[in-house]
C-alpha cells in the first residue's frame, strides 16, 4: 500500500496551485537578482517510519536499519540527519531542481524505501512531511499529517490544527494545557505570547519559535562510519607465502595512512587473497586494542599466513577494516617508558605478544586468573579468556584462604577415589595430614554443598585435597571420598 | 718491546664467557660481580648455594623432571612467581596440567593478574613456548610441553638467551645430552621434597638436596 499523495498546506489546494504560492512578486524578484542572493530557501522532508521501533528487533539490527535509511536519503540530499528511534529528517530545497519537484522526490523516496521495508518484511506505509523548518516537519510528519508546506508564512496556518499532545513535552505539562481548556497549536496562538512564556515556560516557546522558523533549530547530520577497503593485484599469481609478506606491507601502508588522516584506529582485519578458479582464502584478526602500528599488524597477519595453507596461487589480495576506534595515544615518560594506568596492571608492554598469540590460537587459548568472595571452592577461583571483563573480582586472596591452605590445581571436577578395606587409595594409599575443614554453602540450589576437607599424602609424595561428602544425593548410597586438588 | 703483564693477560682470559672452567662454581661471586651470570633467587637457601648462579639462571632454560605432576615441582616455583610479580613482571604459563587456582596463588603472595595462561593446541605448543621465550615484556615462561626432543630444547634455550626470558620447562623424562643450563630431578617424600642436580653449566657438583615442606622464605 503506497501512501496518500501530499496535501497541501490548507488542505484545499492541489499541489501545482501549492507551487504558485512560491513565486515572488516582480519587485520582489528584481530585489533578489540586484543582490546576487539566488540560495534555495531550505525545505525539510521528515520522514515517520513507527514500524522501525515497534517490531521487536534486536537494539543493533535496528540501529542498523536505521542506518541503512539513512544512506540510502543519501542519494536524494546533502544532510540527512535519524531522529531516533524511528524518525528522518532531509534538506530537499536545495536538490529541489536537480530532481525536478516535491513530487519527483516523492516518487524517488518511494522507489528506494518500500523494497527495503519488504527485506525486512515491515508494512510499506510511512507518514511524511515537507516544511521549511526540520521541527516543524518533523511534528507534522509524527502527527502523521502527510503534508507539504512551502513557505514559512504559512507554518502556523499548518500547523494550528495539530492537538499539543503530539508536542514533545512532559506529560505534567500536556495535563497542564488539557486542564487549561487548550487543546491544539492554535489554542495557544490565540493566547498572549508573553502570558504563554510566563504560564508554561521558556522551554515551550523556545520549541515553538523553532517550529515557526524564528528560531534556529540545529540539526546533526548523519555521517556514515568509514570503511577501508584496498585491493592490490599481484604482476603475477603468487604461490610462496612468504612472496605474499610485501604486497601485504603495502596494503597495510595505505590502511595506516587512512587511518592517521582519520585520528582512527583498526580493531578488525579481513584480508581475502583471491584465486583464479575457486573462492577466496580469508583471514579475520580481531585486535585486544586498537592499533594503527603498522610494524604491529604486520606481525598479527604474519602470524596468521604463515600458519595458512593456500589451495592455490593468488593473483590479488583485499584488505577490508570495517570497525575503528578512535585513536587515543599512549602516555610516555621522558624517557620513553610507557605509563601505566593503575588497574591494567601493567600489561601493556605484553599485549603484543599476547595479540600475536590469540591470533594465532584463538582468543579463548589465552587466559587470565581470577579471585571471587565465594566459599564454594570451584567458584572462588574462576579463569576467563585474556581482556574479557569480569564482575565481582577480588584480586586479593579471600579472607578464609589466608588461614587455611588451598591447592595450586584444583580439578576441573572432583574425582571418586577409590577405597580398600577402608583405606582410601590414589596412586598409593593416602594419609591425613590435617583436617577437617567443613564447607557447607550452596542450600538453596539443588547442587547443595557439604563437604568435610582434609589435606592427604600419598608414598609418592603427592599432597592432596580431598574431601568426605556428607549427604549423599540417596541414603543407599554410602558417603563417598573425592579428590579436589593437588598442592603441586 | 714492550712485555704485557701476564697477570693481566691470564684475567683477560678467565673473565671471558668463551671459557669453561670446572672449579667454577666456586668463583660464582666473583663471576657474579661482572655479569656474567645473573641469578635470581630460588626462596630456598640450600638450593641457592648448590648452584652456581646462586639461584635460578636468569636468560637461560631450566627442566624441572618429576615422576608425576604434582609432586612439589609447583612449590619449588612460588618464591620466584611471588618474587617476579611483586616486580610487576608477568609469567606466562602454557598448557598446564589443570588451570591454576588462583585463590592459592593469591594467599601465597602471587599477584595473579600477571599470571597468564596459554592452553594452545598439542601441534603449537612449542611454537608458543618460543614466541613467548623471545619476547622481552614476558619474564618468566612456565611450560608443561608433553613430548620433547634434544632438538626442541635447543632451540628453546637460543629462544630464551634473546629474550632474556627465564624458562622452566616441567616434563617427566631425562633427556641426556640436553642443551638446558639447569637441569633438576624432583621426588616428593611425606616430610620434604628431595632435588638432585642433573646438569647445571659452569658445574661439576650433582648434589642432592633435601627441602622440608614450607621451608621456603
Amino acid at each position: 500500500m503506497s501512501s496518500k499523495p501530499f496535501q497541501n498546506s490548507l488542505g484545499l489546494l492541489p499541489l501545482r496551485a501549492v507551487r504558485v504560492e512560491k513565486l515572488r512578486s516582480p519587485v520582489e524578484k528584481h530585489h533578489l537578482r540586484s543582490t546576487g542572493s539566488r540560495r534555495a530557501t531550505p525545505l525539510w522532508y521528515a520522514l515517520w517510519l513507527p514500524q522501525l521501533s515497534q517490531q521487536s528487533a534486536l537494539d543493533g539490527e535496528q540501529q542498523a536499519r536505521l542506518e541503512q535509511v539513512a544512506t540510502s536519503l543519501g542519494t536524494l540530499s546533502a544532510t540527512v540527519s535519524i531522529k531516533t528511534p524511528d524518525s528522518f529528517l532531509f534538506e530537499v530545497g536545495s536538490t529541489l531542481r536537480y530532481f525536478g519537484g516535491i513530487e519527483k522526490i516523492r516518487l524517488r523516496l518511494h522507489a528506494l524505501l518500500e523494497p527495503l521495508l519488504d527485506s525486512w518484511d515491515l508494512p510499506r506505509h510511512f507518514h511524511e512531511a515537507v516544511s521549511p523548518t526540520p521541527t516543524a516537519s518533523l511534528l507534522l510528519a509524527r502527527a502523521a499529517c502527510n503534508l507539504l508546506v512551502y513557505r514559512k508564512e504559512n507554518l502556523r496556518a499548518a500547523l494550528g490544527r495539530l492537538p499539543l499532545h503530539t508536542l514533545s513535552l512532559p506529560e505534567r505539562k500536556k495535563r497542564q494545557f488539557h486542564n487549561s481548556g487548550l487543546y491544539i497549536l492554535r489554542d495557544i496562538w490565540r493566547l498572549p505570547s508573553h502570558a504563554v512564556a510566563q504560564r508554561f515556560g521558556r522551554a515551550f516557546i523556545k520549541q515553538l519559535e523553532q517550529c515557526l522558523g524564528h528560531v534556529a533549530s540545529p540539526v546533526q547530520a548523519y555521517q556514515h562510519a568509514p570503511i577501508f577497503c584496498s585491493d592490490l593485484e599481484c604482476a603475477y599469481a603468487i604461490e610462496n607465502k612468504q612472496a605474499l609478506l610485501p604486497g601485504v606491507e603495502t596494503l597495510l601502508e595505505r590502511l595506516c595512512l587512512f587511518l592517521h588522516t582519520r585520528e582512527l584506529a583498526a580493531m578488525h582485519l579481513h584480508l581475502a587473497f583471491v584465486h583464479e578458479q575457486q573462492g577466496p582464502t580469508e583471514i579475520e584478526v580481531m585486535l585486544r586494542q586498537a592499533s594503527r602500528s603498522p610494524a604491529h599488524l604486520q606481525l598479527l597477519l604474519e602470524t596468521r599466513i604463515n600458519a595458512l595453507a593456500l589451495p592455490a596461487a593468488v593473483i590479488t589480495m583485499r584488505l577490508r577494516v570495517s570497525q575503528f576506534a578512535p585513536f587515543t595515544a599512549h602516555n610516555t615518560t621522558l624517557k620513553g617508558v610507557p605509563v601505566t594506568q593503575d588497574g591494567d596492571a601493567g600489561l601493556n608492554d605484553l599485549l603484543p605478544l599476547l595479540e600475536q598469540l590469540q591470533a594465532r590460537l584463538g582468543i579463548p587459548a589465552v587466559r587470565s586468573i581470577h579471585c571471587q568472595d565465594q566459599h564454594c571452592p570451584e567458584q572462588a577461583g574462576l579463569d576467563k579468556p585474556f581482556g574479557e571483563p569480569v564482575s565481582r573480582v577480588t584480586t586479593q586472596p579471600v579472607n578464609t584462604a589466608k588461614v587455611v591452605e588451598r591447592p595450586c590445581w584444583l580439578l576441573p571436577k572432583p574425582t571418586p577415589l577409590r577405597q580398600e578395606q577402608g583405606r582410601l587409595y590414589y596412586h598409593s594409599s593416602l594419609r591425613l595430614l590435617s583436617g577437617p575443614e567443613r564447607i557447607e554453602t550452596h542450600w538453596w540450589t539443588p547442587q547443595e554443598i557439604q563437604r568435610d576437607y582434609y589435606v592427604a599424602c600419598n608414598r609418592q609424595g603427592m599432597r592432596l585435597w580431598i574431601f568426605h561428602q556428607r549427604k549423599t544425593p540417596s541414603q543407599h548410597e554410602a558417603r563417598a571420598w573425592f579428590l579436589h586438588g593437588i598442592f603441586g | 718491546m714492550p712485555i704485557s703483564d701476564p697477570n693481566q693477560s691470564l684475567r683477560a682470559l678467565l673473565d671471558s664467557p668463551n671459557l669453561w672452567r670446572g672449579s667454577e662454581h666456586y668463583l660464582a661471586a666473583t663471576t657474579q660481580a661482572s655479569g656474567h651470570y645473573p641469578g635470581l633467587p630460588t626462596g630456598f637457601a640450600a638450593l641457592d648455594a648448590s648452584l652456581p648462579w646462586q639461584g635460578w639462571p636468569a636468560n637461560a632454560l631450566v627442566e624441572i623432571i618429576t615422576p608425576l605432576w604434582g609432586t612439589g615441582e609447583l612449590q619449588l616455583v612460588l618464591p620466584l612467581l611471588r618474587r617476579i610479580s611483586s616486580a610487576g613482571k608477568s609469567a606466562l604459563w602454557f598448557s598446564p596440567p589443570c588451570i591454576p587456582y588462583a585463590p592459592a596463588l593469591a594467599s601465597a603472595g602471587v599477584d595473579i593478574a600477571r599470571m597468564i595462561i596459554v592452553t594452545p593446541a598439542a601441534t603449537e605448543v612449542l611454537w608458543a613456548i618460543e614466541k613467548a621465550l623471545q619476547s622481552k615484556a614476558c619474564a618468566l615462561v612456565l611450560a608443561w610441553p608433553g613430548h620433547l626432543s634434544g632438538k626442541h630444547i635447543r632451540r628453546l634455550q637460543l629462544a630464551a638467551i634473546t629474550g632474556q626470558t627465564l624458562g622452566i620447562l616441567f616434563h617427566h623424562r631425562n633427556i641426556r645430552h640436553s642443551a638446558s643450563v639447569l637441569r633438576l630431578s624432583a621426588q616428593a617424600e611425606e616430610d620434604a621434597m628431595r632435588l638432585t642436580v642433573l646438569k647445571a653449566r659452569g658445574s661439576y657438583r650433582h648434589d642432592r638436596i633435601r627441602i622440608p615442606w614450607g621451608s621456603h622464605e
